[in-house]
Formats: structure tokens, sequence, C-alpha cells
């Protein structure tokens, strides 16, 4: 224990002090009501995400730009929090941070294909860079680089030395016969939550325990959306629907993926792993509408249970993990917005979508 | 001290004819914090060709670099030239097209050749675990009722891949334990080969690929491949000379290549970030005030037609975008420090590092109070302090642990001995475990004055933002001191007999200002900034709002006042413990206060209390004062201040 307060009494004081800057429900209902994008971003201003946008000259205020320096302000968190983070969980929050390397990683490598498809001449370099989530020098993606070299087996060979290039070995030879991004990217997302898994089994104590029960819960919900997209959507067989997904998770099981992979019905398993989730029948019955619907219930649920990580002992990794993955909920929640207000979309098509004003209710 | 470097904003009007002078002094002189000034330049003079010529230099500077790679050429630039013009893209563009088209040929070949030895070993490699099977490889392949797949996979993958053939008969067999990449034979029926096939894919199973040249047992097959790698060998090592050769060859071009392209680029991308007028252009950026008059001068030496314009920016207003140079002495530089890691204070407000170098060590020391451990720690500090500020923090904290131990009588937990001194004894004024209720009286009251002192500072930032709403109206405002202070005094009143006013008066007050600094907050700062609608959203949420607010706003006068309890309490737990460790030893040395045991188990003690408290007492410290003090008046949020340096560019 004296370990635990040692290690986490200074990042727990910081953390606590920092997520008092998140949105609360009703700031994000409030926000919810601007009538348009201008005000909406007028709106962030007057919050903690102020500092990001306050730079922006007129004629840079568009949803794309918005959105990066809102993400900027996640990348300094988790920045900071990395900074803090005690030796021995550092790994975790470090690969818990990859992920939006991962996604800038798909991001190059799709914008590599484009290009390609398009024939065009000149590099898209600017027009990738604008899509990357900025963050900045902690990334060991040669990202520029990548995408100057205009194919993806060069770009492939380029991460020679990083995390991605064991992965992305074996992947390469499908998408040479292929030349389909999907090998590439389910590879990616499999490597990644192994090695976070693997991460937060590494740990002891209550570390342990809050770790695996936070990452947990992200991997149950990717699993099981892969599980069901895999299935639904790209109508894959039962064999490679369980070679696309993980053995491990928190509340869901590999015997729960392996029923889904083997046919079984959707609805009634979700309802036994999260009988909180009200009308999964319904939800099924359009799946171009309700799968995307059923994962906000899920992120939701991992919401909720980061929010409990702040009950008791503030002596353990559980609230670093919960406080950047209620900042990463949020930043999505501000994303649904910001689309949403400068789309013009009728209120009802996106409110839907938005995590933190379920809460109110 | 007390606020940020107060800065100017400049505005430079540079003829064409001295852009690369003007920009070296900007460089050179390193204080002038660029900002990006295109959109002040005129859109119908075309794209911005800086900007071209920027991504051109930076192409060409990593071609140069692949050269160089390519050519196993550390990358270093030439001698010390001096960047007084920028170089000529097209001649250093042809340089690199000859040097890379006659490194180019080679380096591919040997690339290739690389390629095949990879391919020959990979396949000898993997067969080394059949290769004293006596089977035809060729014939396995042409089985008719056996299918059978041998080659490498993720080792990750591999249990998934047998879960995911669990309903198919199949044998599967590990040929090469790998922690990464294991060889694996997987054989079953043909009738169910579509099965395997799909699940070979989906586990990214990279089937062996024996060249068809290659036939007979694994065996011959090594033969043949040992044969193959010998020749491919001797290619690899032909060609590595022949660019060694190559690389003496074009050596000191290709470092004097580098630094023209490098220095080249740091000055283009400077100026691509300039408005470009028709015959001029239009430089923007922020100079610490007190350094303008020097850069000044060395601009008008640079350029005689140059035109500059300084407004000099006051720190009333808001001013986000001013970039914030704080510029404490160095003593203070661990506070700064604290400081930042909080939050960089904004323009316009006050830098709390005067103020944290006072209150932070004496808290830390009240809570800390000990002549010896002080000691001890200033010592600690000291020694650490050559290599990290945070011993400065160390030396400060200890010296104020060792004059609080001077007023509470203890040393080395030792509470008797300073008390009766003759010297040291006048100096004692309160011991925490004899007066206990005093002590933390004292802490309670000492936290009332800073959190007061704290609102007055906000008081003091909103008149100099002139942000007459958060003066008035911000839960840290006026309206809020009032709150705070009202609440206090309702319990005065109550507790105390004889208080000269009566309780109602504060209950009164205290409503009215809570109404005021909570309730009706956000609607009267719109108000007053005339922003409209004063209530943004439904009644129904501003009800809630308000409700919470007000909950969270009472429990925190209430808990950000009895925080500072704990002051006096880590003063009296700092006396408790030590004399557990007097007990402790006593306990082990037979009730004697003498002997080796007494006195080890004293030092261990007293080293085991500096270790936990050191830290304990730190994390409460800082806790007050991001939570409480800080909260009442440090906002954050600034820019930070990087001036433009192109002098550096070398050592970098």
């Amino acid at each position: 224990m004296a370990g635990g307060v040692t290690d986490y009494a200074a990042i727990s004081a910081r953390v606590r002090a920092k997520s008092a800057d998140l949105l609360t429900p009703q700031e994000m209902a409030r926000l919810s009501e601007a009538p348009d994008f201008l005000s909406l971003f007028n709106s962030l201003k007057n919050t903690a995400y102020g500092p990001y946008l306050e730079g922006l000259k007129d004629k840079e205020i568009n949803s794309r730009r918005v959105i990066t320096q809102i993400k900027r302000k996640l990348a300094d968190s988790y920045y900071s929090v990395i900074q803090m983070t005690p030796v021995q969980t550092r790994p975790l929050v470090k690969q818990l941070y990859r992920y939006f390397e991962i996604i800038n990683l798909k991001a190059v490598l799709r914008g590599i294909v484009t290009v390609s498809a398009w024939n065009a001449e000149i590099a898209l370099w600017d027009r990738v860079r604008e899509v990357l989530f900025p963050l900045g020098p902690a990334s060991v993606l040669p990202a520029q680089a990548m995408v100057e070299s205009g194919s993806v087996a060069t770009a492939v060979d380029l991460l020679q030395g990083t995390p991605y290039e064991e992965a992305l070995s074996f992947a390469m030879k499908r998408y040479s016969a292929e030349q389909n991004l999907f090998p590439l990217e389910v590879a990616l997302d499999l490597s990644y939550w192994r090695r976070l898994w693997a991460e937060a089994k590494k740990l002891t104590g209550s570390d342990r325990e809050h770790g695996v029960r936070i990452i947990g819960s992200l991997l149950d919900m990717n699993n099981l959306m892969w599980a069901i997209r895999y299935r639904v959507y790209h109508k894959l067989s039962e064999e490679e629907i369980i070679n696309y997904t993980l053995p491990v998770g928190y509340r869901v099981q590999d015997s729960d993926i392996r029923a889904i992979a083997a046919g079984a019905d959707i609805a009634s398993v979700i309802t036994r792993l999260y009988p909180g989730i009200p009308d999964v029948n319904a939800l099924l019955e359009n799946p171009q509408t309700g799968l995307p619907k059923l994962e906000i219930l899920l992120k939701r649920q991992i919401l909720k249970q980061c929010q409990a990580a702040f009950v008791g002992s503030p002596f353990h990794i559980g609230i670093p993990l919960a406080f950047l993955v209620m900042s990463d909920l949020e930043v999505q929640d501000l994303i649904v917005l910001i689309e949403a207000k400068s789309s013009e979309l009728p209120d009802d098509e996106y409110r839907p979508f938005l995590l933190k004003t379920d809460l109110l209710s | 001290m007390f606020f940020p470097e107060a800065m100017t904003e400049v505005e430079l009007i540079v003829p064409s004819k001295d852009l690369l002078a003007v920009t070296k002094v900007l460089g050179n002189h390193g204080v002038f914090h660029q900002i990006d000034s295109t959109y002040l330049g005129l859109e119908n003079l075309g794209p911005n060709t800086w900007q071209e010529k920027a991504a051109s230099y930076s192409t060409l500077e990593r071609r140069i670099q692949v050269i160089m790679q390519n050519l196993n050429l550390p990358e270093k630039y030439s001698g010390t030239s001096d960047f007084d013009s920028i170089a000529d893209l097209e001649p250093l563009q042809s340089a690199v097209d000859r040097i890379e088209s006659e490194a180019k040929q080679t380096s591919d070949q040997l690339t290739a050749e690389k390629k095949i030895l990879e391919q020959l070993e990979s396949q000898l490699h993997q067969l080394e675990p059949i290769a004293d099977t006596n089977v035809d490889v060729g014939a396995l392949r042409k089985s008719r009722y056996l299918y059978s797949v041998i080659g490498i996979m993720p080792a990750d993958q591999v249990s998934r891949l047998e879960t995911s053939l669990s309903r198919v008969p199949h044998t599967f067999f590990t040929l090469r334990e790998d922690p990464k990449r294991p060889v694996v034979w997987l054989l079953g029926p043909r009738s169910n080969s579509d099965i395997i096939e799909r699940a070979v894919k989906s586990a990214y199973l990279n089937p062996l690929t024996l060249p068809e040249e290659f036939e007979g047992t694994p065996a011959e097959i090594s033969t043949s491949l040992r044969k193959a790698i010998e020749t491919s060998k001797q290619k690899i090592s032909e060609l590595n000379g022949a660019l060694a050769k190559l690389a003496d060859t074009h050596k000191q071009e290709l470092y004097q290549l580098l630094w023209d392209v490098h220095a080249s680029r740091m000055i283009a991308d400077a100026i691509a970030r300039f408005g470009q007028l028709r015959h001029t252009y239009v430089v923007v950026g922020w100079v610490p005030s007190a350094e303008l008059e020097p850069l000044t001068q060395r601009l008008k030496q640079a350029s005689r037609e140059i035109l500059i314009e300084a407004i000099p920016i006051e720190r009333s207003g808001h001013h986000s975008n001013v970039p914030v140079a704080l510029r404490n002495p160095g003593l203070l530089s661990p506070f700064e420090l604290l400081v930042n890691t909080y939050a960089r204070p904004r323009y316009e407000e006050i830098d709390p590092t005067i103020l944290i170098a006072v209150t932070f060590p004496l808290l830390y020391g009240a809570m800390f109070g000990d002549v010896g451990h002080g000691l001890v720690l200033a010592a600690i500090g000291w020694f650490l302090s050559r290599k990290s500020s945070l011993g400065g923090l160390l030396v400060a904290c200890g010296l104020s642990g060792t004059i609080f131990g001077f007023i509470f009588g203890s040393i080395f937990g030792f509470e008797e001995i300073l008390p009766h001194h003759p010297f040291f004894g006048r100096f004692v004024l309160i011991q925490p475990m004899h007066n206990i209720l005093q002590i933390l009286g004292i802490a309670i009251g000492t936290g009332i004055v800073l959190l007061t002192f704290g609102y007055l500072l906000n008081l003091y930032n909103a008149v100099r933002a002139r942000d007459w709403g958060r003066f008035f109206f911000d839960s840290n405002g006026l309206a809020g001191l009032i709150f705070h202070w009202s609440f206090l005094l309702i319990f005065a009143s109550a507790l105390l007999p004889g208080f000269p006013i009566p309780t109602i008066v504060f209950v009164i007050l205290a409503v009215l200002s809570v109404l005021l600094c909570v309730v009706f907050s956000e609607p009267l700062k719109h108000w007053m900034e005339g922003h409209y609608p004063l209530i943004e959203g439904s009644i129904g949420i501003f009800i809630v709002q308000a409700a919470a607010e007000l909950l969270e706003k009472v429990i925190s006068v209430f808990s950000n006042t009895m925080s500072y309890v704990r002051v006096g309490a880590f003063a009296i737990v700092h006396a408790g413990f030590t004399g557990a460790v007097f007990v402790i030893a006593r306990l082990l040395s037979g009730g004697e206060e003498a002997g080796f045991v007494y006195w080890a188990v004293v030092v261990f003690g007293n080293l085991f209390v500096i270790g936990l408290e050191a830290f304990i007492v730190a994390i409460q410290t800082m806790r007050l004062h991001y939570y409480e003090f800080f909260s009442k008046f440090f906002t954050g949020g600034g820019s930070a201040y990087e001036p433009l340096t192109l002098a550096n560019v070398q050592e970098k």
C-alpha cells in the first residue's frame, strides 16, 4: 500500500484536478443546444478547450481544424499523464496511447491507396496530415515519408524497428495478393490489443485489478463489435471470425465470441453479457443503424466503469486510465457535435450518438 | 517577477531585397517569437513560393539523407559556412540527381540482392526443422487426400488458429519453436481444404514458398539453397565494395550539399510564414519589450528601408495569443516548475511563482517541523541541486522545516531538549503534542488567510483583465468572497458567546451572495458582457445545473477551509510518529534508553520518518496549492514563448 501511496499520490492529485476540466453532462447538453457550428465553436472557447481554440484565425474555423485542436488537448493530457505515471505502469499507458498511432497508421495507408487509386501525381501529405491525430514527437511513424513513398509496400518497409513491423510483416503477403488494406488493419488491431492486454496482465495488486477492468472493458467492446460486424457486414466464416478476434476480455469471454462466430443469436448473447442494455433485438433488426447505436451503449458502459474508478482508494493506475479514457470519449462526443453542427444535421439524427448527455436522464 | 515578461507585438514591413538579411537577424538574435502572418499577404499573388521552396528543400534534404544512408555515410554537415544567401535550388538538385543516379543503380542492385539472400535464408531456415524428414515436399503438395500447409505464422496467433479449426479434423505440428515466428505444419482432409485455407489465411499463416526449381527431399533442397546463398553473398560483397568507392568519391560534396540545403530549408520555412505583398513582406511576432531596442537597431542595420511597428501589450484585457515568457531568478526555478506543472500562466494574470516560493516552504515546514529532519532534507536537497532543480525545492522546504523545528521544539524527535535549552528554549513557541487544539486552530486560520488572499488575487486579476463579470459574480469573485466569509462567520457567531453581530445578518449575506456567485452567476456575467441570451439552453437544465453548483459551492467552501487542518494535523502526527520510534526503541532495548539496539532503532526510525513524511508532506502541500489556493485565482493556459533561432542550426 505504501508503494501505491508514494507512486500515485502526485498523479492522483493532478489527475483529479485535471478531471475537473472534463465537461459535465450539463455542459455537454448546453453545447449540443448551440444553434449552429459557429455558436458551438464560441461556446467551446469558454470550456477547458478554449486555450486550444483561441489561436484559430477566422478563416481557419472549420470543423476539421477545430477537431484537430480539440484532439491536441487529449494529446497533452496523455503526455502529462505518461510523464507522471509510475515506472511500472507507464508501459500500459504508453501502449494505450498507441491507439492513436494505429489510427494514424491506418490513415496513412488509406491515404497511399487513395492516391494510387486516383493515380494522382502530387503527394497528398498535406491532406493526410490534416486527419492525423496530433501525436507530435511521441509518434514513431515516419508518416510523411510513408505517404510520399507512394506505395504500401515501401511505406511498410519504413516501419522497420517500430512496434508495427512484426504484425505487418505477416499481413503484407496477403496485401500483396489481395491489394486490400483489410488484412493489414486487422493485423494492426489484433497486435495492438494483444500488447495492451499483456501490459495490463503484467501489473500486480490493485493496479492489475483496475487496469484489467478498464482495459478489459475497452477490449470487450471492440471484440464484440468486431465479431458482430464480421458476421453481419462482412459475412465472414466462423474460422475467420475467430481468427480476427481475441480470446480475452473482462466481461466478454472467448466462448461468447465463438458463439457469435458459430451463428448463435447475437441479441441473446449481448443481453446475457449486458443485462442493462435494453431492446437489443430492436437494435439488431436494422444493423445499418442499430450497430452504431449498440456501440454507443457499450461505450456508455465503459464511461460508467471509468467513473466508478474514481470511487475508493485513489492509489492505483485505474484513475489515470479512467481519466484518459473519459477524455477520449469526451473528444468523440465533441467530434459528433462538431460534425453534426457543421453539416447542419437535425438534432434527432446525432443526439443518440452523444455519450455524455445520456447521463442526465 | 510578479507577472510574465512584458511583450511587444512587432510588425515588420521588409523590402523584398532585404528579406534574407532580416530573416538572418531575427534568427540569430533568438528573441523573436514568430507567428504565421501569411494571412496578411495578398492572395492574388498566387501560391506562396516560399512554401514551395521550403517543401522542395525538404524533399531534397531527405534525398541527400537517403543517399548518405545508402552509402553508409554518417549524417553531418560540412564546415562552418554561413548562409548569406539562400542556395539556388537548381544546381543543388542537379548535383543530387547526379550522385543519386550513380549511387542508385548499385544501391538498387544491392537491395534486390539482399532481398534474394533474405528469402533464400528464410527458406533454408524454414526447412531446418524438417531436414531429417525423408518426404518429397513436391509430392506432399500433390497429395490426393491430404491437404497440407507448412509455413511461418505469428506466435500470438497459433492457439487462435487451432481454436478456429476445432470443428474440422486436423493435425497441427510446431516444427520449430520461436517466440515470434514459429514454423508450423498443418494437415487435414482435402475435402475440408476450403475451411483450412480460410483459417490459414485469416491466421496470417504464410505458407512456405519453395521455388519450382527446388525439388526432392528437404535435405536435397537445403543443399541447393546453401549453394545459392553463397553465390548471393559473393554478389553482395562486390556491390558493397562498389558503394564504398562511391562514398569516398562523393563524401565531401554530400556534406556540403546537406548543409546548404538544410540551412536554406530553415530560412525558407521561416519566410514561408511571412505575409507576402507585391514588393514587400509582412513579418509579425512577439518580442520581450526589454529586447525590442537592441533588435530594432540590428534590423535597421540589416535593412535601411524596413518599417517597424511595435505595439506594447498592456496586461489589461484578455491576451490568450500573447506568448508567455516567465523570467524568475534562477533560485525560483523549482517553484516555476511547480507552477508550470499545474499550468502556464496567461499573459494578463499574476505569475504565482514568487507566491508559491513563500507559501510552499511555509506549509511544508509547518508539517515537517523538526530541526534535525529539516537539516537532513536540506542537505539531501543541496546534494541533488547539482543534478536537478528539485534539489533547490528540498533545500527551501528543509530549511523551513528546521525553522518550524525550533518553533515546535523538536530535534530528531526529541521533544524535551530544545524547550529546556537555555538558548534555544526561547525560540520554542508551541509544542504540537501539548497544544493540539491551538495548533489545529492556527492551521485553519492560516488556511482562511491564504484562501482570502487567493480571492483577492482573483479580484486583482479580474480588474487587470477588466473582466467585471468575473470580478463581481464569479464563484471566486467578490460575491464568492462575501459568501465564504459569511459562511464562516455564521459558525463563529453561533459558537462564540458574546459575538457582537447576530447570526441572522450573516445568514442573509450568505444567501444573497451565493445567489449572485452561483445561481445567477452565468446570466449576470452574460448581462455585464452584453451577451444574449442570458441563459443558454433550457430553463430545466439551468435549474438542475444551478442546484448542483450550489451544493458544490457550499461543500467546497467548507472543505477548502477545513482542508488546511491537515497542516496542524501533520505537525501533530510528526511528533506522534517520532514518539512511537522512541517507544519501540525502549521496548527492543529492554526498557533501557541506551545501548546499541536503542540507538540503532532511533536512527533507523528517524530515517524512516524522514523518508515517509518528506514525501507525504510534499503531496499534501502540493494538494493544498493546486486544489485550494490556485483554484481561487489562477486560470493558466498561456501559450509558450518559442523564439525563432537559426543560429543553432549547425549545433542541431
